[in-house]
């Protein structure tokens, strides 16, 4: 019980934060609520850990209700990579769009 | 035909100490010559025009890419110029001197005798280049199969940058890969659009080791990122 509690404890000092961060302008509205959703939702897997395991156990599997969560997260992780990669190229190729019409327009 | 209608594409970073006399040379063969300089904080710009200068040649022209974007966007750049111009002809032709101007007539000749519409240099057919044995025997086996993968088809030298083409190729190939993946992405237009091709043995002076499996001079180069780029560009397209 007493890691949930500090999973908790967590949970709340980041919530703090991001509400911390809307108030001050310093992330969008956008952001806050991805960031407080984001954080809730954990809020709600600490509470519901037990049934999860529970869960998990039912489908036939080995791992823990936390074990599951983290294999998720990394997928998660992963794919957001993949997206900023892909993101990161398409910029790149606006840029070079530009670099290119500045170019054929100022050629001696 | 005019050899003012035959456009070289000239791309050029951190190339100041070839630049004049590549740009000397096609000009005295009575081409037109596009430099194309990708940026590299050198004084290569400075150096190409001063030549142009020097020549009083009006048939030389020279674009700057204010920051590097990559060999394969310096040739785009090369290549929507020459089209602008009403460019006939073009040919890649590399700024470090590793290419020899007096094969350009050769590998253009199957395009003016109508036989192809784009035409690649080849290091291994006749004519020996003095290649270094990683690159001969660990690059390009790996090069070959990969345009075998992604591209279906064999040419014996997929990395060139000495090509040919005529104004209808140039109007179909527009090159999307900045990088060096662009020699695999023209290959791979070539198909794509019914475009007649051939190869050409030409002769390559290396003055150094420019590209290895992870390393390479300029944004895109390295085998390992070439890879990656056709990756990212079958993703991206």
């Amino acid at each position: 019980m007493l890691q949930i509690y500090i999973a908790l404890i967590i949970i709340a000092f980041f919530l703090g934060r991001t509400f911390w961060q809307k108030k001050n302008n310093k992330i969008s509205r956008n952001e806050a609520i991805f960031w407080i959703s984001f954080w809730i939702l954990a809020a709600v897997f600490m509470f519901l850990i037990k049934r999860i395991d529970a869960f998990v156990a039912g489908l036939g599997f080995s791992a823990t209700g936390i074990d599951v969560l983290s294999y998720f997260s990394i997928a998660i992780i992963f794919y957001l990579i993949f997206k900023i990669i892909v993101r990161m190229e398409k910029i790149e190729k606006n840029v070079t769009e530009i670099i290119r019409k500045i170019s054929l327009k100022d050629y001696k | 035909m005019n050899n003012k209608d035959i456009f070289c594409i000239v791309p050029a970073y951190k190339e100041e100490k070839n630049i004049s006399r590549v740009v000397e040379e096609l000009s005295d063969l009575d081409y037109s010559v596009v430099v194309v300089v990708d940026g590299g904080g050198d004084k290569t710009f400075e150096f190409a025009l001063e030549t142009k200068r020097k020549l009083k040649n009006s048939n030389i022209y020279i674009l700057q890419h204010l920051i590097n974007r990559g060999q394969g966007a310096a040739l785009q750049t090369g290549n929507d110029f020459a089209l602008k111009k009403g460019a006939k002809f073009v040919v890649h032709f590399d700024a470090d001197g590793q290419f020899l101007s007096s094969e350009i007539i050769k590998i253009l000749k199957p395009i003016l005798d109508d036989k192809c519409d784009i035409v690649f240099g080849s290091r291994f057919l006749e004519i020996k280049s003095n290649m270094p044995f990683f690159k001969e025997f660990f690059i390009m086996p790996i090069g070959r199969i990969v345009n075998k993968i992604f591209l279906g088809v064999n040419l014996s030298d997929p990395q060139n940058g000495f090509r040919a083409m005529n104004a209808l190729a140039l109007e179909k190939i527009k090159i999307s890969q900045d990088g060096s993946a662009h020699c695999s992405e023209i290959l791979g237009k070539t198909i794509q659009n019914n475009l007649r091709y051939s190869e050409i043995a030409v002769t390559v002076i290396y003055n150094d080791f420019g590209q290895g499996l992870l390393s390479g001079k300029g944004r895109g180069k390295g085998g390992l990122k070439i890879i990656r780029d056709l990756i990212l560009g079958k993703i991206i397209n």
